[in-house]
Parts: structure tokens; sequence; C-alpha cells
């Protein structure tokens, strides 16, 4: 197809039309100088792209990050407060489904219903304290990092930890006064939850800066 | 029955290495610092150099990229992979550098910071960073998107919330207009 100075735009927007022009460019000197900025433009553009060094931006967004307040109920529930809340939940419906029939043998057997419920909390209680003492084990090793260290996020995550010790001890009162209410178990695990991650990312900031 | 299942959360995390972008989606859901750094790590240089092209100097683009995550960080329940992670933070921060400059416009008129000028920078380039500046803000930003930082345009698309199409559209219409402004410089 022949072109002329007329079709440019034409020709650029229509990749199938670029031979063409370029056939007429080499005959026309304005056509050529155009074909040759337009590919220039696309050529230069990645040049325009700006790197210079931030060695302390992400000590800076991390700081950040670390001190935003603790969110109740926020993130993914750890997966084995799931399990817990799906076993608690099994029992309920089991006990619910075989009162009937221990109605019937309440006079042979008294203590059973009050035993099958008392049992399932007990698995509950031992896993959360065997967690929580995971995590003391943890804070144990990290906070002795965290006091001496000079790290400017240092003070940032030693703030977020009080802050989850406090709302860690709050809900176990809460706890203690309402054994058997799963909501505020589960609140609890996810506080002890961030409470681990917390620690687990200052131990490795600290040891990546070390 | 309880405790078993309790066992892999009582183990260390593991480092840093997420093996795929749904992994480390899971993990800024569970807001492991360790996985925004990663996301850091992974789109912090565009982030700035875009941040740059908006704001005109480097302390004011960090501080856009350091908002950026920060939004991206109390957002991130709201995010489910509908885009991908890197669009999702470009259109924040987008959002949050053109809050700083009309922040900045309001509290003082000034003139942006140039960048570094390189002794073997060729007169065309020059002219190029002074004519992108002139087009429209819409062409620009879809000229900087897709030439200078790489995009693809249903990425664009998907950042400036406009159809594929009309990102085809303005990047055409930003080349026309910069090829007009570079015609004029040279004659």
């Amino acid at each position: 197809m022949i072109l002329e100075c007329s079709d440019l735009e034409r020709a650029l927007r229509t990749p199938e039309l670029m031979p063409d022009i370029r056939a007429h460019a080499e005959q026309c000197t304005a056509c050529r100088e155009q074909l040759y900025l337009w590919s220039e433009i696309s050529r230069l553009a990645p040049g325009l792209h700006q790197e210079w060094e931030s060695p302390f931006l992400w000590q800076r967004i991390q700081a950040n990050l670390a001190a935003e307040p603790v969110r109740r109920g926020s993130g993914l529930r750890p997966q084995w407060w799931r399990w817990a809340l799906a076993a608690t939940g099994t029992v309920v419906l089991a006990a619910a489904m075989l009162q009937p029939m221990w109605q019937t043998r309440r006079s042979a057997k008294p203590a059973d219903r009050e035993l099958l419920t008392e049992s399932a909390l007990q698995e509950v209680q031992q896993a959360e304290k065997a967690y929580a003492r995971s995590i003391e084990k943890l804070s144990a090793v990290a906070t002795q990092k965290l006091e001496s260290s000079s790290l400017p996020v240092a003070a940032a995550y030693r703030e977020k930890l009080t802050l989850l010790d406090a709302e860690i001890a709050e809900l176990n009162a809460a706890v203690d006064s309402n054994r058997y209410n799963t909501y505020l178990r589960m609140e609890l695990a996810a506080l002890y939850r961030q409470k681990q991650q917390t620690l687990q990312e200052w131990l490795n900031n600290a040891n990546h800066n070390h | 029955m309880v405790e078993a299942s309790l066992a892999p959360l009582i183990h260390p995390l593991p480092a840093t290495e997420y093996a795929n972008e749904t992994e480390l989606l899971a993990a800024c859901h569970r807001r492991e610092i360790r996985a925004f750094e990663q996301v850091y790590m992974a789109h912090g240089a565009r982030l700035k150099s875009i941040a740059w092209q908006i704001l005109g100097n480097r302390s004011d683009a960090e501080d856009a990229v350091q908002e950026t995550f920060l939004k991206f960080y109390r957002g991130i329940e709201g995010f489910h992979g509908q885009a991908s992670i890197g669009t999702w933070l470009c259109r924040i921060l987008i959002n949050a550098s053109y809050d700083a400059a009309r922040k900045r416009k309001r509290e003082v008129e000034s003139g942006t910071e140039e960048p570094p000028a390189s002794k073997n920078q060729l007169p065309l380039r020059v002219a190029l960073d002074d004519a992108l500046r002139r087009i429209h803000p819409r062409h620009r930003m879809v000229f900087l998107l897709f030439e200078v930082e790489g995009f693809r345009h249903a990425e664009i698309a998907a950042i400036l919330e406009v159809p594929e199409g009309t990102s085809k559209a303005w990047l055409f219409e930003a080349k026309k207009e910069l090829k007009r402004m570079l015609t004029e410089t040279r004659r």
C-alpha cells in the first residue's frame, strides 16, 4: 500500500501499516524525522526510571508497621484454634443430641454430662497453657535482646509487646471469669499468636542487624 | 487431639521466603512483617521511581512509599488477590503521591527538585524529560507506567481503574503529544 504524509498518524496507530509508512519515509525527510522521534521516545523512556539507595527506608516502614495498634480479631485465625473451636462445637452438638439419653440415665449416672464437658474444656486449657509456655520461653530470649538493643525499631517492638501483654492480661482475666466462652478464648489465642509473630520478627530483625 | 494440631504453631515460623504470591499474601494477612519486607524488596524500587515522577524529589517519594506500605498494612483485610500485590500497591502509591503533591502545593509553591544531571545525557533525553512534565497528567501517568516502569496495559488498567483500551489510547496520545513537543524543540 502506498502511504502519504497524511497517513502518518493512522500508521502509528496501526502496526500493520508501519512497513508502508517506513517505505514512504525513505523518500520523505519530515516523516522520517517523525518516525525517528516516535521510536526514540520509547527507546529513551526506560532511562527516566529513577533508582537510588534508601538504606533506612525499610527500617522506617518496619518501625511504622510494628507500631500499628494491635487489632483484635483482625487477620486470619490460627489454624489450631479452628480445630479447637470445631472440637468444642462437636462436643456441644453431641451433648445436645445425647441429652435425652442422659436424662433417662441421669438417676443412674448423674455426673456423666458434667464430666464430658469438663474434659473437653480441660483439653483446650491444657493446649492453651502449653502454647502460652512456649511463647513465654521465646519471650525470655527476645526480651533480653530487646532491652539491650539500640536499634531504632526496638522501641516500636517494646511498645507493641507492652500493648499485647496488657491485652493478654485483660483477656486472661475475662476468660477466668467466663471459662466456657469460646469467643474470648479465640481472641486470646489470636493475641498470643500476634505476640509470637512479633517476638520472632524482632529476633529475626536483631539477628539481621548484628 | 487439640495438642497435636497445636504443634506446627509452636515451631518457629519459616524465615522469609514465600514461594508464591498466594503464600505471600496469606502471610501479609497474618501481618507477618517479614512478608511485608519481601513485598518491599520486590516492589520498593519501582514504587520509589513512580512516586519520584509525581513528586519530583526523593524525600517526598520515600515518604509516599512509606505511606503506601502503611495503608497496605492497614487495608490488607480488604485485599484478597483481586489484582497482583504490585498493581494494588501502585494504585495506593499513586493516590498517596497525588495527595502529598496537593498538600505540598497548598503549603508552599515551589519548583521540583530536578533529577541529577548526568554529563553525558543526550539533549533528546533531557527534552523528553521536560516534555513529559508538560503533557496531560493522565497521558503522562500511562506513559510512565508503560514505557518507563514496564507495566502491561492490563495492569495499568487495573491500577488506574480504566478499560485496557483507554490505557492504550492514552499511551498513544502521550506519545503524540511528546512527539509534537520534541519536534518543536528540534526546530
